[in-house]
């Protein structure tokens, strides 16, 4: 068996809010090709994981690499850890994909607008080869007939995979999704599970948090399961779901 | 003696002063447009540094909304004419004029008009800049959109939208504070009144059309800015 | 740093707060029931009086208050008829034209406000009080105007802010409150930004104790929005012992 490359590496990453900590030394590789699903309660810090990613928020200690590249980070004067290359921080996140629990597309601009907003302007593809390309991503997730209308005037479904052929239109080397059901009706969940599903056949590399067990199961390849901030359980989704040794996990999943 | 009607009066007939009042109303817009985009500037400064600003632009910014939220606008008027001709004539003195140095009543009305509507101005961008979606924002960052684009593409164009009406409102009130200006003797609309009614001695006729004059201005003002609101929502309401 | 000049201007200034004061009062409170007639009328389903303050609020909010003031002190008196009447000494007097122009004009700021919050009253408890069987003027006296005035109280209070500003512009039909006392200053040394300075600070003064009283109001009208005062647990036992005949 080939090894893949390592696309996204997380180290020894530390996060409190206050006196609060909620990532206590998560450290993770993510191989080309790999879907993680993370797995945990509310409060076991599987959203704050994924956002110190893309920095969204920052991350106390820890370092973070993308295919290959790790982001330059600095301690200031008063002892706070904060990137010190701001376009390189703009660069990566370009790479990295990011779906979001509500959607939050552009509420000012129409579906295709949406999708061709961050290659454009963010990575200044020429915008006829970027209209093209989201016209077949947007019939790839199965909406190619709302490309003109707002979101506003969308299904939740139809938005998270608006949402979805946006970041893939940034040819994203890994690509991470923030409970990209939970805000959906459950009538809307399949149809973006379906789509995740095939992005996974295809080989690409996600980092998913999410509550939806049977994703987790027979979609992805590894399954991380978070407790107050550290990796209780790490495997292949038939060890872990047959035969975990963590309490916790058994527990999580049975409820 | 017979006395003209009010649409005499109003007319561009031999006994009216149409002309004089179209001239007026036209200064009240120019006036008006001035101290519109005076009050953007600093609204914008000032909304921003509540915002994003540090410690001390935010203190600047609340100081300065709590001072003019508090303070008469014909006070603000009367430091910027008398303040700055005093200036100007203390400048002139330098330079070995003599006697006193009158500064335009048109820039110190403007100014004026604006320092006051800046403060109602940074109200509202704040608040259009609060009603926006913080996650649309946040989809912004993770595309690794810079701080400017994002401001550009994703900040600007959705507080200006949630904004909209309170501009409009800021607008109306700045059109009627122009009124004050006729004190500074700018030839705006409530001023050429003021010189009709004197020349005519009909004070109640020439107000009465100057009052309906500011009412069509405002009402047309309205429409266009409902025009505005309609065009900027196309994609806010469910169908 | 001129002292003398700024304590000379501040207790001229001073001076002038009564005649402010007296017209902001007056104007605000003749406004206030203006307001209260107009609103109603809006409200009434009559659909000429609705006309008649739709009208009213359109004029009154869409022409600069400098004009109404005009209108008023000087336009009248155009009239022979209006000077020939009993009204004649009330409306050739600034005061009086002041306080006239300023309760007009904030009736109709003001009606919009106090309309809004009678709209705003929740129909359940309305339906409830009538329930209860009271009639249509107690039901307005008891239940929807004290809800209606804690919901437009913010909004008044800002209504009321601006009718101190407002006073202001007394002044340029030679009335002598505070602005009219800076403009003299001003215009007869020249040093506006001393006088501006002081000016300010007093309108500023005036501005911070009517927001506290508003504040105050608005604490005082809604114990309902607070969380409850616990109650004692042995003055409760004490006060009133479950099955004890009094």
């Amino acid at each position: 068996m080939t090894v893949m490359p390592i696309a996204l590496s997380v180290r020894d990453m530390h996060k409190s809010f206050g006196p609060v900590e909620v990532l206590k030394g998560i450290s993770l590789d993510a191989l080309e090709g790999d879907v993680v699903s993370i797995l945990g309660s509310s409060g076991s810090g599987k959203s704050t994981f994924l956002r110190c990613i893309n920095l969204l928020e920052t991350p106390d200690s820890g370092e973070v690499t993308v295919a290959g590249e790790t982001i330059r980070m600095q301690r200031t004067a008063r002892g706070i850890h904060r990137p010190s290359d701001g376009r390189q921080v703009d660069r990566i996140r370009s790479q990295l994909g990011m779906v979001f629990q509500s959607f939050n597309l552009w509420s000012h601009k129409t579906v295709l607008e949406n999708v061709i907003e961050a290659p454009v302007y963010v990575q200044g593809r020429s915008r006829a080869e970027c209209v093209e390309e989201a016209e077949a991503l947007l019939a790839k997730v199965g909406i190619a007939d709302k490309r003109d209308f707002y979101p506003a005037h969308l299904s939740g479904g139809q938005q998270q995979r608006a949402a979805i052929a946006r970041a893939l239109a940034m040819h994203p080397k890994v690509m991470l999704f923030d409970e990209p059901t939970s805000a959906l009706d459950p009538e809307l969940v399949g149809e973006v599970l379906r789509v995740m599903r095939a992005l996974a056949e295809e080989g690409r590399t996600m980092l998913v948090v999410t509550h939806e067990m049977g994703f987790a199961r027979d979609v992805s390849s590894r399954v991380i399961f978070l407790h107050k901030g550290v990796v209780e359980e790490d495997g292949k989704p038939q060890d872990v779901f047959a035969g975990s040794r963590s309490e916790r996990f058994r527990q999580f999943i049975s409820q | 003696m017979n006395q003209p009607t009010l649409f005499e009066l109003a007319g561009f007939g031999p006994d009216g002063w149409g002309h004089a009042l179209l001239a007026g109303a036209w200064m009240t817009i120019l006036v008006a447009i001035a101290g519109y985009a005076v009050g953007a500037c600093i609204g914008t400064l000032g909304a921003w540094g509540k915002i994003a600003g540090n410690r001390f632009a935010r203190a600047t910014a609340d100081a300065y909304t709590t001072v003019l939220r508090g303070i008469p606008d014909l006070l603000v008027i009367y430091l910027f004419y008398f303040g700055g001709s005093a200036v100007v004539t203390a400048i002139g003195k330098m330079f070995g004029t003599e006697g006193f140095l009158g500064f335009p009543g048109f820039l110190a009305g403007s100014l004026a008009v604006g320092v006051t509507s800046g403060a109602q101005f940074t109200e509202v961008l704040r608040g259009g800049f609060k009603a926006v979606h913080p996650g649309e924002i946040e989809a912004a960052i993770a595309c690794g959109m810079p701080r400017w684009l994002r401001l550009r593409r994703i900040i600007a164009p959705l507080t200006l939208r949630h904004a909209l009406p309170g501009l409009g409102n800021v607008w109306q009130v700045v059109l009627k504070e122009s009124a004050l200006v006729s004190i500074t003797g700018v030839a705006e609309l409530l001023r050429q009144a003021q010189v009709g009614a004197g020349s005519t001695g009909l004070p109640f006729d020439f107000y009465l059309i100057a009052g309906v004059i500011y009412l069509m201005i405002s009402t047309l003002s309205s429409l266009i800015i409902q025009q505005a609101e309609r065009h900027l929502s196309r994609g806010v309401r469910k169908r | 740093m001129d002292w003398q000049f700024l304590e000379e201007t501040f207790v001229s200034l001073v001076a002038a707060i009564p005649l402010t004061i007296e017209l902001a009062v007056t104007s605000i409170c003749l406004g206030a029931i203006l307001a209260l007639l107009l609103a109603l009328a809006r409200l009434s389903g009559v659909t000429v009086l609705d006309w008649f303050a739709r009208l009213y609020v359109f004029v009154f909010r869409g022409t600069p208050l400098l004009v109404q003031i005009f209108l008023i002190y000087y336009g009248l008196g155009q009239f022979p008829v209006i000077r020939h009447s009993i009204l004649w000494p009330f409306l050739r007097d600034p005061y009086w034209c002041a306080v006239l122009a300023l309760t007009l004009n904030t009736a109709a700021y003001a009606s919009e406000i106090i309309r809004g919050g009678l709209l705003s009253v929740p129909h359940g408890q309305v339906e409830a009080a009538r329930a209860c069987g009271m009639h249509r003027l107690m039901m307005f006296r008891r239940i929807i105007l004290p809800l209606a005035i804690r919901q437009a109280l913010p909004g008044y209070g800002n209504e009321m802010i601006s009718m101190v500003k407002a006073t202001s512009l007394a002044s340029i039909i030679t009335l002598m409150e505070v602005t009219g006392v800076a403009a003299k200053i001003i215009s007869e040394t020249y040093r506006a930004i001393e006088v501006f300075v002081v000016s300010g600070a007093i309108y500023l003064a005036i501005n911070f104790v009517l927001t506290r009283l508003i504040q105050f109001a608005e604490y005082r009208l809604s114990p309902h929005l607070r969380p409850p005062v616990p109650v004692m647990r042995d003055t409760a036992a004490a006060a009133a012992p479950v099955g004890d005949p009094q």
